[in-house]
């Protein structure tokens, strides 16, 4: 059983059971390691990915249900080496730490960004209620999303 | 035997399709709707090699219908689609709150309407207690049409279903009532409350209770009414810490459940604390 799906605009064939994690096939046959597998119970968010721009833990997800779908990973913000506004403003508050949660939070916030202009800052923490980083560098996080919102 | 191709995972293109891949696959069949509580099969040393039927591309079962009599609500509606479409409801205030905290953003863009209400092991399901409160109804397509239950009744049933029994929608009823959805999650509880408890009340001209429906959930393996509690409230003004007593003095109504995250003992506690927290946000609301 073949499933097929686009992943970071290319169209990837998996013939994988349908009810492996998305994670595994993103990583162990498409080599897509930023999305990490830590807590395979949906908690800790560092497999976090886009499915047809939807935020989703690729832990729990079949491959079977993302089959059709468009699954953009951390790899696909980068596009020819250009680090995306939100990438820029991390490094710039040096706020990646171990960097195991990071491409989760990463994923988490620039969905949370496109569809929320002009969030709060408890905004920001409720949408990154769900990446746990172990190294607790959220503030810098926070302060990093917040200044790449614009100006009123 | 390993199970393969449309035997292992099968998606249903109708419900009507739905219906005949899980009667043909008898008990083996299960239904797959978010994954996210199924994914998690192996984790708790339960069987993940059965035969699935995926229903969360299904239209029919992804609508939400907003009327002034009734929400009805699709099985494979997201929490994430719910708590955004019910947002400004009033009435369904407990309703929106619940699906708009559960798990974490991540978790309620995929979990379903539906597969919180079908997982009897999942008993932190927060949108449960505010059904019960709501007093909603679900409706369920059999192999011989549809059938509509009290989702009290429901609950009970639902590990007993024959196979080819799919729940298709949950209906609540639009009135003037308030209702509020209080939980207290714990870090050491991944992002799943310890104990939930949902009220909806009306009130009569002089603000005082005319009915009140309260529903725990987490606390014991399946969600349900306290209404030892709901009596006391009734002919009473909304009173936060009256609430709390009263829950105070029929705590042993429960018997919490030990798991890995919290002792029974300590939902038990608690409870009169988010009975409080849950009154507290009804008398805000005045």
């Amino acid at each position: 059983m073949t499933t097929i799906l686009q992943v970071n605009g290319e169209e990837r064939h998996s013939t994988s059971d349908p009810l492996t994690p998305l994670v595994d096939v993103l990583r162990d046959e498409l080599f897509l390691t930023g999305a990490k597998a830590v807590c395979r119970e949906g908690f800790c968010g560092a497999c976090t990915v886009m499915l047809d721009g939807r935020p989703v833990v690729s832990c729990l997800m079949p491959l079977g249900l993302a089959a059709g779908g468009d699954v953009r990973t951390v790899e696909s913000l980068a596009p020819d080496d250009v680090l995306s506004p939100l990438q820029r403003a991390l490094e710039q508050h040096d706020a990646v730490q171990c960097g195991m949660c990071f491409p989760g939070m990463v994923i988490s916030l620039t969905a949370f960004l496109a569809s929320h202009p002009n969030p709060s800052r408890n905004d920001v923490k409720a949408a990154l209620s769900g990446n746990i980083c172990r190294c607790t560098g959220y503030e810098r996080i926070v302060d990093a999303a917040m200044s790449t919102l614009q100006a009123p | 035997m390993a199970l393969s191709g449309d035997q292992r995972f099968y998606m249903a293109s109708s419900v009507a399709d739905a219906v005949a891949a899980l009667r043909e696959r008898g008990v083996e069949g299960v239904v797959l709707a978010g994954a996210t509580w199924l994914m998690r099969a192996a984790l708790r040393n339960e069987r993940s090699d059965r035969s699935y039927v995926a229903i969360s591309k299904l239209e029919d079962l992804r609508r939400i219908d907003i009327r002034p009599s009734t929400i009805t609500i699709g099985a494979c509606v997201t929490h994430a689609e719910l708590a955004r479409a019910i947002a400004h409801v009033g009435s369904c205030r407990a309703l929106a709150s619940a699906a708009a905290h559960a798990a974490n953003p991540a978790v309620r863009e995929v979990a379903t309407v539906g597969g919180n209400l079908c997982s009897p092991g999942f008993a932190a399901s927060d949108l449960t207690p505010a059904l019960i409160c709501l007093d909603a109804q679900v409706e369920l397509e059999t192999p011989s049409g549809i059938e509509r239950l009290p989702i009290e009744q429901f609950l009970q049933l639902r590990d007993s279903l024959p196979p080819g029994w799919l729940l298709r929608s949950v209906a609540v009823a639009q009135l003037p009532c308030r209702s509020t959805h209080a939980r207290l999650p714990l870090r050491k509880a991944g992002d799943y409350p310890v104990a939930i408890v949902s009220v909806a009340v009306t009130l009569n001209a002089n603000g005082q209770v005319d009915s009140a429906r309260m529903a725990v959930g987490s606390v014991e393996a399946r969600a349900r009414r306290w209404e030892h509690v709901e009596r006391g409230m009734i002919g009473r003004l909304l009173d936060a810490q009256h609430a709390a007593d009263l829950a105070e003095r029929h705590s042993g109504d429960f018997a919490g459940r030990d798991a890995v995250e919290a002792p029974g003992w300590y939902r038990e506690k608690v409870l009169a604390t988010v009975v409080r927290r849950a009154v507290a946000d009804l008398q805000s609301q005045l």
